[in-house]
Formats: structure tokens, sequence, C-alpha cells
């Protein structure tokens, strides 16, 4: 039995058609389509029709003189080409994360809850920076307006500096950009002291606030305790109104609610307490900030073949347009 | 003091309809104001239309009696807007009503701009003005609540992804006014009423130099936006509701391009498609945000 042979110039035609490409990008509405309702896979999902389109284009750039040799529709669809290639270079190498940071304490790549793509290589050990405290502006009616997030870093000179970042600025170290978020609320610091132990100094998170004002109550469980510890805010003074413009910030008046087991303890700032396992001092409360982190190299080359893009093809257009103008009677 | 507290009253009630409460009022005159000269608009845009759409049915030709209506509702328009801008310290961008008012001023714009300049395509304001009716009589039902603009719309990329996507939405508004005359004729009721305009030939290319100036538009739109989502939430596409479709209209812009590059369509087929763009586009941009805006909003 003989194989047909395969005539890579017939298949390239085939494979450039223009009828195809309309398929595709039918395939490719569908496909969007298919992954907004259902999350699961939607690189995958995505993934296939653009390829198709890719080879498609890729085939009628060689194949196609009325492409090739009119350089903005060329301009064009080799913008697109590399639009299609980048995404699956910046998928392949990007991250995106979460990280919360109390005031005063160092960022740790430990700590953040991340994706990543399987050739993402950065550096994001060698990110040093700390959290030295925000202000938010409130207007009436709780909403929000300006933040003003300052940091404290080291640059990749490996200088000290210091930045205030917030609303449409993020920090950025080493490609990875660190931005502000809605997701803020206080952080009560306690020094735990188990017998035979070095203290440890542990800050709890509260849930955001003002969004949870009533569930200001978090779980922590410090080296060598018996017993989990339950802890809620109770502020005595009135920090947020509705009714008014308002800055966010710590409260003065405020007690600490503390439960171990079958204890309870109320805390103000400095108080110690002894309990089964070990003494806690609350130390203070103290803000913590939410981060979104986000890496991706291919950004900027995205946004000019993006740009170059749409910029060549209204070079097309008003070529072929001032060519011939519209007259009703032609 | 009568008439005094009549008046007084009669704010009162208006601002309550308007969905804005005796506190948050802070010059009643300047809310009267700013709301009347937008119904005066409304209804120089509604005459204008009516005037357009008897003209055709009659097979008249008021035209600059059509083009003064709109001018007068478009610089009428022009204030409210300004005059609420001025009282909010904001554009109109954070609302339904805002959005609604901004969106007819600019697709008006656009539509009074091809009027004046292309003569021969004056009648398919007949097909355009309904059109917007329809948005005048949702923007009249809509709550006039003031809104508030969060943090991340501080920003020059706001002003410019939302002017993209007007120009998007005008040069395509323009195209459905050609492709409604075409579909008009063929199914009967426009042949005699429409026949002072072009050919559907002609009428058909032009409706393609519009989808074309919109697609170029529509996609710097969506790179402007990328942009600022990047810089506001720390990612340039999450596929959100809004911008999963966006990038579905601009795919339905780029079918319907393609298409035409690849069959001989004819111009019923390709005013159907100018028509299908148009929908998914106003869905997009009226009944996404409709839906779903969350993340295209500051949260507290």
């Amino acid at each position: 039995m003989r194989w047909p042979r395969l005539d890579v110039r017939l298949a390239a035609d085939a494979l450039a058609s223009l009828r195809l490409t309309l398929v595709f990008i039918a395939w490719l509405g569908v496909s969007v389509l298919w992954a907004y309702y259902r999350e699961e896979g939607r690189s995958v999902i995505l993934a296939l029709p653009l390829a198709a389109l890719a080879l498609n284009l890729a085939a009628a750039l060689l194949r196609r003189p009325a492409l090739y040799r009119n350089g903005p529709l060329l301009a064009f669809h080799l913008s697109l080409l590399a639009l299609v290639a980048l995404a699956a270079l910046g998928r392949a190498s990007y991250l995106t994360g979460r990280v919360e940071l109390a005031e005063g304490v160092p960022f740790d790549a430990a700590a953040l809850e991340a994706e990543r793509g399987p050739w993402h290589r950065g550096r994001l050990q060698e990110v040093r920076f700390m959290q030295l405290g925000f202000d938010i502006d409130y207007a009436a009616g709780m909403r929000r307006g300006a933040t003003r997030n300052r940091v404290h870093y080291i640059d990749e000179a490996g200088f000290e500096q210091q930045a205030l970042i917030g609303d449409m600025q993020a920090l950025e170290l080493y490609g990875y950009r660190f931005y502000t978020t809605h997701n803020k609320g206080f952080a009560p610091t306690f020094e735990w002291t188990a017998p035979g132990r070095e203290p440890v100094v542990g800050a709890v998170h509260l849930p955001s606030w003002p969004i949870h004002e009533y569930e200001q109550a978090n779980r922590w469980r410090p080296g060598g305790a018996h017993d989990e510890l339950w802890v809620m805010l109770q502020i005595d003074e009135p920090l947020a109104d509705a009714g008014s413009a308002w800055q966010f910030r710590l409260p003065q008046q405020h007690r600490l609610i503390v439960r171990a087991g079958e204890q309870r303890q109320e805390l103000r700032s400095g108080e110690l307490t002894t309990l089964a396992g070990g003494s806690l001092r609350y130390l203070g409360l103290r803000r913590w900030m939410g981060y979104v982190v986000f890496y991706d190299w291919t950004l900027s080359w995205m946004l000019a073949a993006a740009t170059l893009a749409a910029l060549s093809l209204g070079w097309h257009y008003w070529r072929k347009f001032a060519a011939r103008p519209w007259r009703p009677d032609d | 003091l009568n008439l005094e507290t009549a008046r007084s009253t009669a704010v009162s009630r208006l601002n309550r309809m308007s969905g804005i409460t005796d506190e948050q009022q802070t010059g009643g005159e300047m809310i009267i104001d700013e709301l009347s000269t937008l119904w005066t608009a409304l209804v120089c845009y509604v005459v204008a239309g009516t005037v357009a759409v008897v003209a055709v049915v009659l097979g008249r030709r008021p035209e600059r009696t059509v083009l003064a209506g709109l001018l007068l509702g478009l610089a009428l328009h022009t204030a409210s807007i300004a005059l609420r801008w001025e009282r909010l310290g904001h554009g109109p961008f954070t609302n339904m009503f805002e959005i609604l008012s901004s969106n007819i001023w600019s697709l008006l714009l656009a539509f009074t701009l091809a009027y004046w300049r292309i003569p021969a395509i004056r009648a398919s304001a007949a097909v355009v003005m309904p059109v917007l009716f329809v948005m005048m009589g949702w923007l009249m039902m809509t709550d006039r609540i003031d809104g508030h603009l969060p943090p991340t719309y501080h920003t020059v990329w706001l002003y410019i992804h939302i002017g993209l996507g007007k120009v998007f939405l005008g040069a395509v508004l323009v195209a459905v006014g050609l492709a409604g005359v075409i579909l008009l004729r063929h199914y009967g009721w426009g042949r005699r009423r429409f026949a002072r305009l072009p050919q559907d030939a002609r009428l058909d290319d032009l409706a393609y130099r519009c989808l074309a100036i919109g697609l170029v538009f529509d996609s710097l739109m969506l790179i402007a936006g990328a942009i600022w989502a990047q810089d506001a939430w720390g990612r340039y596409w999450a596929w959100d509701p809004l911008e999963t479709w966006a990038f579905l209209t601009w795919l339905a812009l780029v079918l319907a391009l393609h298409a035409r590059v690849t069959f001989r369509l004819s111009a019923v087929t390709g005013a159907t498609m100018v028509w299908g763009v148009f929908v998914l586009g106003f869905l997009t941009f009226f009944g996404v945000p409709f839906v779903s805006m969350a993340p295209h909003k500051g949260a507290v």
C-alpha cells in the first residue's frame, strides 16, 4: 500500500483558506462563551482555536500575495501572530497571587498564595519590602476614596527606598507588581511565650474592615499552646461614619476578647495573661493590607503588538478608502 | 411666602422622584436646571426624530428642520452633562443614568455628523432615531441618583477608553441606519419610501466602511481598557462579564468584515450582520453592566 504524497504547497493553500478563518473565528467565539460559563480548563479551551487561527494566519501570510504584498495588512496580521505567541509565552511564565502584610512585617515569598505558569522563573525570593501603614479616604455613604499606602523597599541596585503606592500605582520590583486592594483591616499583635521556648510575635489578621465590621474575630494557634486562641476585636468608639466623610484609622479605644478552651480574657494594649501552655501579651493593634501580586514579562511587548495591530489596521483602511472615496452614485 | 413654600415642596418632590434625598440636595435650583435641560434636549431629539420618520413616510425632505432639532438637542444635552459634571465633580461614567445619558449624547453626535456631512443618507435618520428613542425611554425610567467616582477611575485611561468606545459605537450606529434602510427595502416597506437614497450596493459599501472604522476604534478601546485594568486591578484581562462580551463583540465585528472579504455577500446579508454586531455591542455596553459591573467598580 502506498501512502499519498503530501504536497506541502497544496496543504499550505488549504490551511490558508479564508473560509477556514471564518470557521476558526466562530470556533473561538464559541470557546470564549464556553470558558465564560465554565472556568475549568479555560486555557486549553481558548488555546485550541487560537492555535488554529495562528496556523491559518501563518499559512495565509506565506501563500496569499494579497496579505504579504500589502504592508499595513501584513503588519496587522504579523502583530496578531505576535500577540498570540506572546499570550502563550505569558501564560507559561506568569504569576498571580495574593498576600496580606501587617505594618512593620516584611514581605515573605513563602506566604504568597499564587498561581504560576510552568516556566515561571522569577526572582520573587529576592523581593524585599515592608508595609509601613496606609490611609484611606471614605466619602459619605461608605464609598471608598484614595488609598495612600507607604512601603519601604530595597531596589534592584540594593538601595533602601520608600514609596507611596495605592490606586493606579503599584510597587514594581524584579518585574513583580504589588497592587494594594480593597482588602484591608486590623491585626492585633501578640507575644506568646511558652515555657522553655523563645517568645514568638504574631499578628492575627482580622476579616476585612469595614465590609466585615461585625465579624472582627479570628483564630490562632501559637507554637506550644494547648488550645487554639479565638480573638475578637471590640471597638469602643465610632470609627466609620456612613453619613459623612471619614478616614480609615486604628481605633484608640478598643479591647480584645481572647478565648482559649474554657478561659475568656479581655485584654488592652500591653496587658499580659496566662493561658494553658504559655503566656500571652497583647502588644497592640496594627493595620494589614491585602496585595495582588502580578508578574508577566510579556506585558509591554503585548501592548506594543496590540497597538501596532490596531494602528496598522487603521492605516490599511485609511489607504483603501482614501483611494476610492465613497460616492452615492458610483 | 405661599408660592415659595409650594416651590420648595415641588423641588423636594422632584428630587425624591430623581432619587435625590433632601440631605443630598445642596442646590435644588441647579439640579432642576440640570434635569430640565436634559428633558428639553430629549424633547428636541424626539421632535427631530419624529419629523424625520414622518418625512420619510410622507415623502418630504425637512432636512434642515431635523438637523436644527438635533443640533439644538445636542447643545442642551451638552449643557446638562456639563452642569452635572460641575456639580458632582466627575464625568458621566458611574451609573446607568449617566452611562445612558452620555451614550445617547455621543451616538447622536456621531449620527448628526454623518447627517450633516453625507446628505445622501439623511433619510436613514428614520431608522436610527427610533433606536435612540428606546435608549431615551430607558434613560427616563432610570434612577437619577448621584454616582461616586471610585478611586480606580481617577486616570486619563478612563477618558481614552470611553472616548474610543463612543467612536466605535457611533460608527456602528451609522452603519445600522444604512443596514436598516437595506432591510426595509428588502422587506417591501422601504422600497418606495427610501427610493431617494443610493442603491443598496452603495449603502452596503458605506456600512462596510463604518464597520471598518468601528473595528479600529473597538480594538483601541480594548487596548486602552487593558492598560487601565492592569493599573487599577493588577490584571490586563480577566474574562469578567464585560471583558468577555466586549471580546465577543470584537470577534463578531471581525467575523462580519472577514465574511465580506471571503464571500460576495448580498447587501441584505451584510445588513443583517451589521445589525447582529450592533445588537451584541449594545448588549455589551448597556446590558452587561446592568447584570454585573463588579470588577469594573471600586469596592468598599
